[in-house]
């Protein structure tokens, strides 16, 4: 199977840019996947999580406030506006993140259940970076 | 011939002056890297958008997307009303980079007045706001201290109206003008109509590798969400590319206000000794002179 491509950029610079076998996006209509040759489609992200898996099946996820995905048969590229990547190469750079992450979930002040769930999912994926 | 004193004092005063001039371009220097950095992280972001932002206006123009109809996208003719927004420098002393703008707003205003539309000016900038002043040209708005230190909010809230007057049908047109960062030595005046969306350049006939497929129910409200982001964006993108800019120019006016009085320096140096040497041999003449008469 091959690899979609996927750039996530931010008004700070690029987040990711990479191949990944498959990525989560946190749509306004609900949550979808996409895997490589999805048809094309452009629309509006929420405030989520988006959980990308990369080619050694491993999961990274990046917490974002708001976006704008465009998908097509070879690519992916979702512009955000606030974005932490959930990674690190030891224990206090992941924590780090983390805090950044909350910040940034402080910062959204919205009521949104989806919210209240990110809030578990990055703090589950930081423990599986550990 | 001037007096030494004189001279002397003269070059004291430029060699403050230097001073000062040099302070201020390695000032500049240390702030136009960070901003520097700021504008070239943020254009790949503000490119991509575009990218987005036109690839949908195209789509909508050749009416691959059947039955949207938003004023975004779509020509208007026989504008009434427009709006200019222009981004200038809080500070002066930046060489040509205040005066190149207020240039293109001017001509900007000339081609719409010769077209009888009613031209709104909302200006950032003490400079370009002092300029209008001045001429007595109204402004229909006006922010002075967002321009030196751009923040995100304080850009959306002022650009805001003009997005949602836009959208009531009250403006027809919305202009950017504002002289950006293009490398350490040139900054290159843009003048951008954001809104409507242009979608003159794209190519209808060219059979596009994938179709734009937005969920039909919500598909004006993601258009109007985009838009609103992609203009508040625009905006904020275009202060930070201004900063950039603005130091840039600044770094290079003090460079060569710095090098003028270095020379000025020097020929007032060379004046001071002419006076000088002057001054002794009509002393030594008098002198001798003194001498031969006694005799």
């Amino acid at each position: 199977m091959s690899n979609v491509k996927l750039e996530i950029l931010t008004p700070n610079g690029e987040i990711y840019n990479g191949e990944a076998l498959s990525v989560t996006l946190p749509g306004e209509e609900g949550e979808f996947g996409v895997l490589a040759e999805h048809s094309s489609l452009s629309t509006l992200l929420e405030a989520g999580v988006i959980d990308i898996e990369k080619e050694d099946k491993s999961v990274e996820s990046i917490l974002i406030n708001w976006g704008v995905v465009q998908v097509d048969e070879e690519k992916v590229i979702v512009l955000v506006e606030g974005a932490v990547a959930i990674r690190g190469e030891n224990e206090s750079e992941v924590a780090t993140a983390l805090e950044n992450a909350k910040d940034l979930i402080e910062s959204i002040k919205d009521n949104n259940p989806a919210i209240a769930s990110a809030t578990a999912r990055i703090e589950l994926a930081a423990q599986n970076l550990l | 011939m001037a007096n030494l004193k004189d001279i002397q004092r003269q070059i004291k005063s430029v060699s403050n002056t230097q001073k000062t001039t040099r302070a201020m371009k390695l000032v500049s220097t240390a702030k136009l890297r960070r901003a520097e950095e700021l504008a070239k992280r943020s254009r790949l972001y503000a490119d991509k958008m575009n990218q987005v932002i036109a690839e949908i206006a195209g789509r909508i123009k050749c009416n691959k997307v059947g039955g949207i109809d938003n004023r975004c996208f779509s020509k208007i003719d026989n504008p009434k009303t427009v709006d200019i927004v222009f981004v200038t420098a809080d500070k002066g002393l930046c060489g040509g980079f205040n005066i190149q703008t207020i240039k293109a707003v001017k001509k900007l205003l000339a081609e719409y007045k010769e077209q009888n539309v009613k031209v709104r000016l909302r200006g950032i900038g003490k400079k370009g706001i002092e300029f209008f002043k001045y001429n007595e040209v109204e402004l229909f708005d006006s922010v002075s201290d967002l321009s030196s230190r751009p923040d995100k909010e304080r850009s959306d809230s002022f650009i805001k109206s003009s997005i949602e007057e836009f959208k009531d049908g009250k403006i027809d047109a919305l202009h950017m003008v504002y002289n950006g960062y293009k490398n350490m030595i040139t900054q290159e005046l843009h003048v951008n109509k954001v809104l409507p969306v242009d979608a003159d350049q794209f190519e209808c006939n060219e059979e596009p590798k994938s179709i734009l497929e937005v969920e039909a129910q919500d598909e004006e409200h993601m258009l109007d969400s985009l838009v609103s982001r992609y203009v508040e964006y625009a905006m904020y993108y275009s202060l930070i590319d201004s900063v950039a800019a603005e130091h840039s120019a600044r770094m290079q006016a003090m460079d060569t206000a710095t090098n003028n009085a270095k020379d000025m320096v020097k020929s007032l140096n060379v004046q001071f000794n002419k006076a000088r040497q002057a001054a002794i041999t009509t002393e030594l003449i008098e002198i001798i002179s003194g001498v031969e008469s006694m005799k």
